[in-house]
């Protein structure tokens, strides 16, 4: 009985030590000093489709055979028919009851027509002449991909091609600041909309020695919003950016840093 | 102190001075009003009608209202109907013409088909799984970046999860199968709306 009743006890004391952590952890107390920094990942959706694999290709093409098997036919290849049996009536040089009917335009004729009129009409290419050369600042390059604004930014003395970030300041909120880096680096003229008040993405990294000593702060987090392209071109000449899609932004970004952004990007 | 001095002072007291000039006016003060001019006739007698007539007019009204409720109510039992789901009679009597008499499909053919479509299943299966894939990737990433600005201001967090009325109309285009031709003058047809008033 005595037993029993210390065990209990001992349980309830466990059980107060459980909530004391838990209630400890409900209020941060940040014992390292961070810096928090906000970045915008601007991204552009694909303009086009991209081209159909081989396995699609066939399935779209057994669809096609099987809607035409379901179908009936319609007005226009009837008339086709009849069309036919004229002509083939005339050959024979028989005397045909309405005689309008011939001297009217055939299907056939009609049908070029149009497909004359068609192939006027030439439809883009679908690659562009800023594929051709490759040049990385236009928005008008792999139209069938996700591209990826990355700006050529000094982080501590060194350049990388990051994500446009910048320091958040006192009394702003996180979407505030993303608002303002936008503008700041790459000014009014795009038009993107930022998705939501939630940052989407997380990378933090560590301040070298001397620094951490000097400014008493461990490192800087990172805070990365998503924003979609919607218009607009970029006006400033003398910055220096690019637009990547997937792979080029691996092989450009900071590994560690492609792995934090490679997180919450679609794939593709 | 004389005589007059005395009326004179007592004068203010009284209502009305001796040497006051009287207005006419039309304030309720001196109760004087203009009457409306009476220009109507006396009204004319009722005519008597016979109640015979009365009831035959009422019925008639009556029997109006009901032909048209009954005429609506006929019509709500038939429903609108669908021009893209029905049949047309041309098409009902044309049907044994419309037929298309396809050669009958060898056995190889439909074991490919099969085939395909197994294929295609599979294909289409482990997209379903990679999207899903990405898409727990996508919440985790941002929980994660919620869960680090929490630690760091309670505040922050509370901010950054506010709703966002900016994005609330969405709208999106797809993507499409060539791009924009630039500066294509597109030709304009001519709309005309058929569809039939209910």
């Amino acid at each position: 009985m005595l037993r029993n009743t210390s065990k209990l006890l001992q349980i309830s004391n466990g059980l107060q030590n459980i909530l004391k952590v838990q209630l400890c952890g409900r209020t941060p107390t940040p014992t390292e000093n961070w810096d928090l920094l906000t970045a915008v990942c601007i991204e552009r959706r694909p303009i086009i489709t991209p081209e159909l694999n081989k396995l699609e290709k066939e399935y779209k093409q057994l669809l096609d055979e099987l809607e035409l098997e379901r179908s009936l036919k319609s007005d226009t290849e009837l008339r086709h028919e009849a069309d036919m049996k004229n002509l083939e009536l005339l050959r024979k040089g028989e005397d045909i009851a309405d005689k309008d009917t011939i001297s009217k335009q055939t299907l056939q004729d009609l049908v070029d027509l149009w497909n004359d009129e068609a192939s006027k009409f030439k439809p883009a290419n679908k690659i562009t002449e800023a594929d051709k050369k490759n040049d990385l600042k236009s928005l008008n390059r792999k139209l069938d991909k996700h591209l990826v604004f990355v700006l050529n930014q000094k982080v501590g003395d060194k350049n990388f091609y990051i994500l446009p970030q910048g320091a958040r300041e006192d009394g702003e909120t996180l979407r505030q600041t993303a608002d303002r880096v936008l503008r700041q680096n790459v000014g009014t003229d795009v038009k993107v909309q930022i998705y939501g008040n939630a940052p989407c993405g997380f990378y933090k990294y560590k301040y070298p020695g001397d620094i951490k000593n000097e400014t008493g702060t461990v490192g800087a987090k990172v805070f990365i919003y998503f924003a979609r392209y919607l218009g607009g071109q970029l006006t400033q000449t003398n910055l220096d950016y690019k637009w990547l899609d997937r792979t080029e932004l691996q092989k450009t970004l900071p590994p560690q840093y492609n792995t934090s952004v490679k997180q919450f990007l679609f794939d593709g | 102190m004389s005589l007059q001095n005395i009326i004179s002072r007592l004068s203010r007291i009284a209502l009305h001075g001796p040497n006051r000039v009287r207005n006419i006016s039309t304030s309720t003060i001196l109760q004087f009003r203009s009457t409306p001019v009476l220009l109507a006739e006396p009204l004319k007698k009722k005519k008597r009608l016979d109640p015979a007539v009365v009831r035959a007019r009422e019925e008639r009204k009556k029997k109006k209202i009901e032909k048209q409720i009954r005429r609506l109510e006929k019509s709500a039992r038939t429903l609108k109907p669908i021009d893209e789901c029905e049949v047309s009679i041309e098409i009902k009597d044309e049907l044994g013409k419309r037929k298309r008499d396809l050669a009958a499909l060898s056995c190889e053919l439909l074991e490919k088909r099969v085939e395909l479509e197994k294929q295609w299943c599979q294909y289409r299966r482990e997209q379903h799984l990679t999207d899903i894939q990405m898409l727990d990737r996508i919440t985790n990433a941002q929980q994660k970046a919620l869960d680090e600005l929490k630690k760091e201001s309670e505040e922050l967090y509370q901010e950054a999860i506010q709703f966002d009325f900016h994005l609330m109309p969405f709208n999106s285009k797809g993507p499409v199968e060539t791009p924009a031709v630039e500066e294509y003058d597109a030709p304009d047809g001519d709309y005309q709306d058929i569809s039939k008033k209910w």
